[in-house]
């Protein structure tokens, strides 16, 4: 999990480049092409035992991708009630989502994970990857929550009440006018939660949900070929890390069209 | 001021911003038609005066009468209200990422359920009016500060309003725009707009008001009409504010 301090970035107009981005040597070019070169060559001059492992992921990805979708999108609906409900000025919904915030962000979300499953498993018997999918959803949404929070709070007064004031109330304000604003500032730590998300998904296979590490660890446990399945491993969840930074980094941009001049 | 039925009555308002007195027994009443404008040095409470009779400011006690309805009073829907008074802010406050059109359309349509197609006609002639049409498809961090104040006229009056409130509207404003900002604003009283506007443009004030308020701490300290007031007041703050920025 590691530190998860929200940085909103509030720009007043289009989204600065950061020095990252300029010239043909970027760190995320020397990243991705060095990681696809090294796919490439452990395939093309390894084929033993890589193309067997690579061969045996891709069942592990699209588990990994649907437990993620899905957990992103229950965080994406709590985080969007808990944020409404810090700034909510009615005390009880309010005190009920900072509550909910307070508690998730202290627990590891490995032992959440176990307790869900467990707990759940208790009361009713829940399919594993339900399991999974609403620890993750329920753990992210607190964090979202802060990400909607500061969000929403990033757009000034002054929109708020420019829409008062033309009649219409607190919640087609909110509709209306804050947050298809705030989706600018929330689109960036929304989108690091969700390859964070994507990464801590690799807990899940603690609990018997087939993703990438699962896969590769039964594949390392038949084969005993630990190093080689581990490198496997990491080097696609490199790849597909890359690739979300990059799609996201695109969406922003486009995001910010009625920022430029 | 005794017509029994103004548009805008204020009853001994008082309001506190903690313990701090930001209105002090205040009492105006506004006919339809009129235009009054408020004066008075920075922290009087003329703009939190202003922000009361659309309820952005709640009160601590007296009343306040909008066309014949308490905003106050529970039992009314502030929001049918807001609908008959506009307001312009001195930040100008457009929606920023609707362009200009969709910035006077998003009212009607949404809260009148006016057709789109009849709302985009309706708002261009307001364009139109306040000289803005050419700008119809610009978002508002393309335009200048005049440019948005009067953008942020014609979006008030999209909804039709019965009243017009001014919140320094060229406060904010470089010298060579105010102009343009203010031009609107006469067309718009010539027009028999009501209109409640807090202003440091005396010019404006002399030109357009029925009658001029000047506040200091809280309290209204004189009300009456332009002549007499820039020329005749009756109390020494008022002289001395005269004094001071004339």
């Amino acid at each position: 999990m590691g530190n998860k301090q929200v940085i909103i970035e509030v720009g007043d107009g289009a989204a600065i480049p950061s020095p990252r981005d300029k010239g043909l040597f970027t760190a995320w070019r020397i990243s991705f092409f060095g990681t696809l070169a090294i796919i490439a060559y452990l395939l093309l001059f390894r084929p033993d035992p890589y193309l067997d492992i690579i061969k045996f992921l891709p069942d592990g990805i699209v588990v990994t991708f649907q437990v993620t979708i899905a957990s992103i999108s229950l965080a994406i609906v709590l985080g969007l009630i808990a944020g409404l409900g810090r700034i909510s000025r009615n005390r009880l919904f309010n005190l009920a989502a900072s509550t909910y915030i307070e508690i998730v962000r202290g627990i590891p979300l490995l032992v959440q994970l176990f307790y869900i499953y467990f707990a759940l498993g208790h009361l009713i018997r829940v399919p594993d990857m339900l399991a999974a999918i609403i620890a993750m959803g329920f753990c992210y949404g607190a964090y979202m929550g802060e990400v909607f929070r500061a969000g929403i709070k990033s757009i000034d007064e002054g929109q708020t009440e420019a829409s008062l004031s033309l009649g219409f109330n607190r919640s087609q304000t909110m509709r209306y006018v804050v947050l298809p604003q705030a989706w600018r500032t929330i689109l960036p730590p929304v989108g690091n939660e969700f390859i964070a998300l994507l990464k801590d998904t690799s807990l899940v296979s603690i609990l018997a949900v087939s993703d990438i590490l699962r896969r590769g660890r039964e594949f390392a446990s038949e084969s005993f070929q630990y190093f080689e399945t581990y490198t496997m491993v990491a080097l696609i969840y490199l790849l597909i890390t890359l690739i979300l930074s990059k799609l996201l980094s695109i969406l922003e941009d486009r995001l910010s069209h009625y920022e430029q001049r | 001021m005794n017509n029994a039925n103004p548009i805008i009555s204020i009853n001994n308002v008082q309001k506190y911003f903690g313990t701090f007195k930001a209105l002090d027994d205040v009492s105006l009443s506004v006919d339809a038609g009129q235009k009054v404008v408020v004066l008075g040095p920075s922290g009087s409470g003329k703009s939190t005066l202003l922000r009361t009779i659309n309820k952005l400011e709640g009160i601590n006690s007296g009343s306040i009468v909008v066309d014949g309805q308490d905003i106050n009073d529970p039992a009314n829907d502030i929001n049918r209200i807001r609908e008959e008074v506009g307001m312009v802010f001195q930040s100008f406050n457009l929606f920023r990422h609707k362009s200009v059109l969709e910035n006077l359309t998003l009212a009607p349509i949404k809260l009148k359920k006016e057709p789109k197609e009849q709302a985009d006609r309706r708002c261009l002639e307001l364009l139109e009016k306040v000289g803005m049409v050419e700008k119809a498809a610009s978002y508002p961090v393309q335009l200048s500060g005049g440019q948005q104040q009067r953008v942020a006229i014609a979006r008030a009056l999209a909804m039709k309003p019965k009243i017009m409130l001014f919140d320094e509207p060229t406060s904010a404003l470089d010298p060579e725009m105010i102009g343009e900002v203010l031009d609107v604003m006469v067309t718009l009283a010539r027009e028999g707009m009501t209109m409640v506007v807090v202003t440091h443009e005396m010019g404006f004030a002399r030109e357009v008001a029925d009658k001029v308020v000047f506040m200091d701490e809280g309290r209204i300290v004189e009300i009456a009409e332009p002549n007499q007031f820039f020329d005749q007041p009756v109390h020494k703050r008022t002289k001395l504010f005269l004094e001071q920025i004339l």
